[in-house]
């Protein structure tokens, strides 16, 4: 621990600095709101990252782990334990963390079983087994009405408050970055480039899959847990293609194999698309174009990630950081 | 002396293609054997057999008296044999460091929560690792190399690394496949005798696959001819080459007029 006290001083720092000037009143609940999401995002970028940037699998249904450790902890915290905003803090938040973990090991069962596959299956046909697997989260939900079907979970207490969430996001960071060192790490990275000759050199590929998989899913539904008690509701289209295909967008600008990556790109798209999206759209926010006659609007913001996409892979295909870390993040034995 | 690394009746068909039939061999603890054939004659599948990368048709495999015939690729490569290829796989995205290091992951002692945490077993097992790492690399001539990554390595230094990363893994028996290809005569003879020098400091049994008969009658004690998988002669270097069976699969089936 002694040896990360820079990334620990610097990430008290950031916390101090946001934390402040929430106190004193120049954030307010709004931009808070768009931190506390992108610090969430960071957490759901960096644990595909594992999967799909180290690892060099293709998962694109990650936002049903995140979907899992929703719902399980949004279910316990809200329909089971009836807890709300009222409840004093130090029940509430041991609790929460409680439901949290139980929601990051439901989602972690899940990618373990998904997994399975991926021993057989490799780029495009496990990519269809996982969006399949995304899907079926996301249909599953919809009929389930206790949790309220397609209405999605309601009145989910605002529980993640700026502190916890950024406590959670630190340390998942931080867990994912002694991964990569480790020699665990290196037998991820191993398999991503040649998974015959990782194999051939005493790399037991299936398990390292398996651990990937388990390990990246926890976190999702960590991320997940967070998000519903942050947003205060759980919707299934949440959790389908769409929000897979976002946190890819994300990994891919941000750059495969490169946390410095997911989490500035987490940073700066959400930041994006809750401020300039609005103001670059207010002036022809749902105007109706005369000879089609659709409407625009906000949906215009697929549009434009598909087209960061696009600009991305022709121009930068290893993305912004693609396989570079910043120095901080890197222990100091390995630089 | 006994045999380290044992085939019966070794066979293997890809649907109607018989690539290796009935291959034998047992290999002498400490021994240098080469196996040489034209292409195609099923050399490399013996390899791929042998480290597990295909479960044989028929036949089976044993290493130091136990079958592991049906192994995995990493159970057999745990046991004690490790491999080159032909075609050169390395982590070409990785440094030379770390293609070497992943090599030691079979050593690695630190679990889970080791590494979750980094606590100080973490950290010994860290340094340790790095240290044999080094001195391998040391060993190979490539420390100078170490941060660099291994696509941007030359062709011959590449082919070393590949050696390194294999002896990474503490084997008993070196499956070396076509070392010496692309290479020139100067190279072909500082890999000799690096391939003796190792086999003697890490007590190494060695099989090598070969084209190069500069090489091969060089430096192997004993050749296996393969051609469409049927081994069809074994011996000396001196017997190989006066071989009638080995020269006609080589040069084809001619008169010889005097």
């Amino acid at each position: 621990m002694k040896r990360d006290l820079k990334l620990i001083l610097a990430g008290l720092a950031v916390y101090l600095v946001v934390f402040g000037l929430k106190t004193i009143g120049f954030l307010g609940d709004f931009p808070m709101l768009v931190i506390n999401l992108s610090l969430v995002y960071m957490i759901l970028t960096s644990s595909l990252n594992l999967i799909n940037g180290f690892t060099g699998q293709f998962s694109i249904g990650h936002m049903g782990f995140a979907g899992i450790g929703a719902y399980i902890s949004g279910i316990l915290t809200t329909l089971i334990w009836k807890l709300s905003i009222d409840t004093p803090m130090h029940t509430r938040v041991p609790l929460f963390l409680v439901a949290l973990t139980l929601g990051g090991i439901a989602a972690a069962l899940a990618g373990f079983l998904i997994s399975i596959p991926s021993f057989r299956l490799r780029g495009d046909y496990l990519a269809i087994t996982t969006l399949g697997f995304g899907e079926m989260i996301r249909v599953i939900i919809n009929n389930i009405d206790y949790v309220g079907g397609p209405r999605g979970l309601l009145g989910i207490p605002r529980i993640s408050d700026f502190t916890i969430i950024f406590l959670i996001t630190f340390l998942t960071i931080l867990i994912l970055r002694n991964i990569i060192y480790s020699s665990y790490g290196r037998a991820l990275l191993s398999i991503r480039e040649d998974y015959i000759a990782s194999a051939l050199v005493g790399v037991d590929t299936t398990k390292y899959k398996m651990f990937a998989f388990t390990v990246g899913a926890f976190f999702a539904g960590i991320g997940g847990g967070l998000l519903c008690h942050l947003i205060k509701i759980a919707h299934p289209t949440q959790f389908g293609f769409m929000g897979s295909i976002l946190l890819l967008v994300f990994l891919y600008v941000g750059g495969m194999g490169s946390l410095t990556g997911s989490i500035l790109a987490a940073f700066v798209l959400t930041v994006l698309e809750r401020y300039a999206l609005p103001v670059l759209f207010s002036s022809m926010s749902s105007f109706t174009l005369p000879r089609w006659g659709f409407e625009v609007g906000q949906e215009w913001r697929m549009v434009l990630y598909s087209f960061l996409l696009i600009i991305i892979i022709l121009f930068r295909p290893e993305g912004l950081f693609g396989g570079k870390e910043a120095k901080i993040l890197i222990p100091e034995e390995d630089r | 002396m006994g045999a380290v690394l044992t085939t019966t009746e070794l066979t293997q068909f890809f649907g109607g293609l018989k690539a290796v039939i009935n291959f034998n061999l047992e290999l002498p603890e400490g021994a240098l054997w080469g196996i040489i054939g034209p292409n195609g004659a099923g050399k490399t599948t013996v390899f791929n057999l042998v480290t597990g990368v295909y479960i044989p048709t028929k036949g089976s495999i044993y290493f130091k008296g136990e079958e592991i015939t049906k192994l995995k690729p990493h159970e057999v490569i745990s046991r004690g044999v490790a491999r080159t290829f032909q075609n050169i796989r390395l982590f070409g995205n990785l440094t030379v460091l770390d293609n070497v290091r992943i090599g030691f992951h079979l050593k690695y002692k630190a679990r889970y929560f080791d590494v979750f945490l980094r606590n100080s077993f973490y950290d010994r097992e860290e340094k340790r690792i790095k240290g044999e790492s080094i001195q391998l690399l040391e060993t190979l001539g490539l420390v100078h190399r170490a941060g660099e990554l291994a696509k941007n390595l030359p062709y011959g230094e590449q082919r070393r690394l590949e050696i390194a990363r294999a002896l990474a893994t503490k084997p008993r028996v070196l499956l070396l496949d076509e070392p010496a290809a692309g290479m020139n005569p100067r190279e072909i003879d500082a890999l000799m005798e690096l391939l003796l020098n190792i086999k003697r400091e890490f007590g190494l049994t060695l099989l090598v696959i070969e084209h190069q008969m500069r090489f091969v009658m060089k430096i192997c004690e004993w050749i296996k001819v393969m051609d469409f998988g049927v081994t069809i002669a074994e011996g000396t270097p001196s017997d190989i080459q006066n071989n009638a069976k080995v020269i006609e699969a080589y040069l084809g089936k001619g008169r010889v007029e005097l």
